[in-house]
């Protein structure tokens, strides 16, 4: 019976050592939506064995309609997660203390439009009109400009679609430049017969997509985040000079998971999102959240009522690449 | 075969170039004209499939669009029972097959004691049709498309179609109608009734749709996007307006934009690399949904281009047997003709008996014929008869040669003519125009005394040779009694006019020298004068006869004359062969030429003066013909000795 034993508490500690090491390379990612080219960064690295070559073993999961990604990452099905910038800080001030690892989106691709022939061609135009609006979490930010201008709009919640506006049930439609402004373009809708307002040229030019893990991740695989984003950004230079095997890609996967897709739109989506990366002239490196635009987004978010107070630049932002500097 | 220049040859490319003429305007005509009517019957086609199947459609849209319109009728009825309700929706799907799902969903909280959501649905589950209530935190249906829409523009609303929630495939869209309620005495919006409808049956009934060979039908969304198409790829993925990005294809925008705006057309579109082709398009009557029928021009068109290719094929055999046809037939025909030319040829050669190819029509050919068997007669008569005349002519010809012969011999001819005179030298020519001629001279000797005449019948031919020869015969016979030249002329003149049937006359000239005076007799009967040449150069003509020709009269007195000659005088006696000779323009020879000759040859002895005269009568005249005969007889007179 002696030896027996010894041999299966032999196996079992082998088995423990080999899970424990195949958990220290394993990672889990979600993104915030279903997939599509916004993403791209991250298919690339996955399909053209970026994150592999980093000694890493990545899965991507996709948030559904019952489980979102904040709540993969609190339930520990995914270790990192892609949020917009001021989704994550509402988040953190409700309990969830996440923090940024990378900064991706340098810009916010969020606008409202109006048809040309409903005459809405200013701001204020838009007093007493019915303004279609996500409850996507990142609506805070157009309500924070219209109310930075004291205009009493009517907010009409919208799920998905661009449909309502289309069909005239709605003066005014907040969009994000890279998806539904291109979609009513993919409606029929020509360019010229909208008039654009972009956030960004109100002072509102907050970043979105970034990075998010638990501070224990961060903690204990800050190496295996560090090559996660190293190879993240790898993909996204590969998906920027390759464009048709990238959206190629993209259109693909979003087959496979049953999400309507054409390759006009996600052309489109990648273009835009490869637009927004670009630091432009802050002075800071790529995947790197610039404080001031940190701080725009909490003032934002305070000045709405949305959060009390904020953990401080350097709580939130904790990059993991060796080269940035907090 | 057939040669170049041949008449079947130009017959046939005649035949064949009209042919191809009037074959290529025929069947142009017919290919625009077939074009244009099988253009116009495709349309027809295609419009009609389209609206063929959007009346199908509707006969499916229509009935289902009533049931949730009652439903929101029933709903303003109250109080409700809101149990009952479960059951209402599971009688409209168990009792209608193409309905998926029918929901009546309230506004939040309608109903307090049931909380935030209130939706009674049922849907289709396999063969079971299962029930639930809508609603919940991952399922805010308040904001959805179905519910928000209507109830933001208040009338009814059919969806964009969409894959239903975790269902797999089914692609469905769904009807809302809103209903409303009296609250406070106001009609407040209460909620939306809807039906969900599997697209299936429509993709079923547009996909029956065929037209010609790979011609079909699909169906797009009111925001363009492909709900059904053979390319399943295209459904829910690719609208119009996508692809018009991806193929760099703007048509299918404007298509799109159409019908947005409700326009139906029918157009020629191509797509970058893709062939040519026709498209139909309309929106339902319901909704904004759109029916396209959809087929490649060149099918349109392919039974006509078989159909062309099968008449050209025809056209070309037929043009093949045309040719060899009317070759045989033009063959057949001109063949006669080939016989009729070497017929022709073998009696150009004499043989007129030859044998012509036999004809059997009764057409020009046979004309042809008959005119040549004419002509063959014809020509053995005439020839026979020329044979005859020749042989007649060859006989009168020899005969005249003869009487020329004759007539050359009564007139002296061998110079000089008495060699033992030496008072008389002399030489004379006749040359006739024809065989035997008018004109004549003559002289003779008797007793010392030299006798020499010289005349001219008038006509010609053998008639005046006759008469001439008469007249010669007359004056030596009548010479031989009569010495004076009165004597002789009027003698003459008497035996000539006597038994003169005929009225011929003669224009008479008779000298008589006696040539131991010199002196010279003469009477001239309307002759010409003749010219007197002295030694001295001194050339003159005689004065012009006062006396008629002989033959005339039988009585005429006529005058002698008489002259002395002197040693070396000449005298030149001729017919008026030589002074009116005419030249081509008829200009006459005339005296003056005539004695202007004479005077440069003065010293010339007689036969000289006679040849020169002679050459430059006939140099004067050149080729044009002799008309009258000529006679030339000079004298010279070398005195008494």
């Amino acid at each position: 019976m002696r030896p027996y034993k010894t041999v299966m508490l032999s196996i079992l500690l082998l088995l423990m050592v080999a899970m424990t090491y195949a958990q220290v390379n394993k990672l889990v990612f979600s993104p915030h939506w279903l997939p599509q080219a916004q993403f791209a960064g991250y298919y690339v690295a996955q399909d053209q064995g970026f994150y592999e070559e980093a000694g890493l073993d990545v899965e991507i999961i996709h948030p559904s309609v019952t489980v979102n990604a904040l709540e993969h990452l609190k339930s520990g099905t995914a270790d990192i997660i892609s949020l917009f910038l001021v989704t994550a800080l509402t988040a953190r001030s409700e309990g969830l203390e996440l923090v940024n690892i990378a900064q991706f989106s340098q810009h916010s691709a969020i606008m409202m439009v109006s048809m040309k022939s409903s005459g809405i061609e200013t701001l204020q135009d838009f007093d007493g009109k019915k303004i279609g609006i996500w409850m996507s979490g990142f609506e805070e930010v157009p309500k924070a400009l219209i109310n930075e201008y004291q205009l009493e709009v009517e907010w009409v919640p919208i799920l998905s679609s661009v449909n309502l506006f289309l069909m005239g049930g709605l003066d005014i439609m907040t969009v994000m430049y890279y998806n539904e402004y291109n979609v009513l373009y993919l409606s029929g809708i020509e360019r010229d017969e909208l008039n654009t307002f972009f956030l960004s040229d109100y002072g509102y030019d907050i970043p979105e997509d970034g990075l998010y893990v638990l501070p224990e991740t961060l903690k204990e695989r800050e190496d295996d985040l560090g090559k996660f984003v190293q190879a993240t950004q790898k993909g996204w230079e590969y998906a920027a000079t390759n464009k048709e095997y990238t959206i190629d890609l993209v259109v693909n996967l979003m087959r496979q998971q049953h999400v309507s897709s054409n390759k006009a739109h996600q052309a489109w989506m990648l273009d835009i999102v490869l637009e927004m990366q670009n630091i432009g002239e802050k002075p800071i490196k790529e995947t790197q959240l610039f404080i001031a635009d940190f701080e725009k987004a909490v003032s934002v978010l305070k000045e709405r009522g949305i959060i009390k107070g904020a953990c401080s630049y350097e709580m939130f932002f904790n990059p993991v690449m060796p080269d940035i500097q907090k | 075969m057939i040669k170049k220049n041949s008449l079947s040859f130009r017959i046939i490319s005649h035949v064949l170039a009209i042919t191809v003429f009037l074959f290529v305007v025929i069947i142009s005509f017919n290919y625009y004209y077939s074009r244009t009517t099988i253009k116009e019957s495709a349309t027809e086609n295609a419009i009609f499939l389209a609206n063929n199947t959007v009346a199908k459609i509707e006969q499916i849209l229509q009935p289902m669009e009533k049931i949730p319109a009652m439903v929101a009728a029933l709903m303003e009825v109250q109080p409700i029972d809101r149990d009952s309700l479960f059951r209402i929706v599971k009688a409209i799907v168990e009792n209608n097959e193409t309905i998926y799902g029918a929901a009546i969903a309230f506004e939040p909280g309608f109903f307090p004691e049931k909380g935030r959501y209130f939706a009674p649905y049922a849907y289709r589950d396999g063969d079971q049709v299962e029930t639930m209530s809508l609603g919940g935190q991952h399922y805010e249906y308040f904001f959805m498309d179905w519910y928000q829409i209507p109830k933001m523009l208040n009338r009814p609303y059919w969806t964009e179609p969409y894959f239903d929630e975790g269902g797999g495939n089914q692609l469905m869209a769904t009807f809302s109608v809103p209903f409303y309620q009296i609250i406070n005495g106001e009609r407040t919006f209460a909620g939306i009734a809807t039906v969900d409808l599997d697209l299936d049956w429509l993709t079923d009934i547009v996909s029956e749709v065929k037209i010609f060979e790979s011609g079909y039908a699909f169906m797009l969304s009111g925001n363009g996007m492909a709900v059904t198409h053979p390319d399943r790829t295209m459904i829910m993925n690719k609208s119009v307006y996508s692809n018009a990005e991806e193929w760099n294809a703007p048509i299918l925008r404007e298509i799109g934009r159409d019908l947005r705006e409700g326009i139906s057309r029918f157009r020629e579109y191509q797509l970058p690399g893709r062939a040519n082709s026709w498209i139909y398009y309309r929106n339902l009557d319901s909704n904004l949904w759109a029916i396209a029928v959809v087929f490649p021009d060149k099918e349109m068109f392919a039974e006509l281009h078989r159909m062309g290719t099968i008449i050209i094929s025809l056209f070309i055999l037929g043009l093949i047997l045309l040719t060899m046809s009317t070759a045989g037939i033009v063959n057949r025909l001109a063949s006669p003709l080939a016989h009729f030319a070497d017929s022709a040829r073998t009696i150009a050669n004499g043989h007129f008996d030859q044998k012509l190819p036999e004809i059997k029509t009764k057409d020009e050919m046979k004309e042809l014929h008959d005119a040549f068997s004419h002509m063959q007669d014809e020509l053995a008569r005439y020839v026979v008869n020329l044979k005859e005349t020749t042989a007649a002519k060859e006989k009168i010809e020899s005969e005249l040669r003869i009487a020329r012969e004759i007539q050359m011999a009564m007139i002296p001819h061998s110079f000089p003519p008495f060699p033992d005179l030496p008072q008389i030298d002399l030489y004379a020519i006749l040359r006739s125009a024809k065989e035997v001629g008018g004109d004549l001279y003559d002289f003779f000797m008797i007793d010392k005394r030299f006798y020499f005449a010289i005349g001219d019948v008038s006509g010609k031919g053998v008639p005046a040779s006759l008469f001439m020869a008469v007249t010669r015969t007359l004056l030596r016979s009548i010479a031989d009694k009569e010495s004076s030249a009165k004597g002789i002329m009027e003698g003459l003149n008497k035996s000539l006019a006597s038994n003169n049937e005929s009225n011929m006359f003669v224009t008479f000239f008779l000298g008589i020298i006696d040539l131991r005076t010199g002196i010279m007799q003469y009477a001239n009967a309307g002759h010409n004068p003749p010219v007197i040449i002295k030694p001295d150069g001194q050339v003159r003509m005689f004065d012009k006869a006062k006396a008629i020709p002989l033959g005339l009269f039988e009585d005429f007195d006529f005058p002698e004359l008489s002259l002395q000659l002197n040693e070396g005088d000449k005298i030149f006696a001729y017919t008026d062969g030589v002074n009116e000779a005419e030249n081509q323009q008829e200009e006459l020879f005339g005296d003056d030429r005539m004695l202007h000759i004479i005077q440069q040859n003065r010293d010339k002895h007689p036969k000289e003066l006679i040849l020169h005269l002679e050459e430059a009568v006939l140099s004067f005249v050149n080729d044009h013909t002799q008309s009258d005969d000529i006679t030339m007889m000079t004298i010279l007179y070398n005195g008494k000795t």
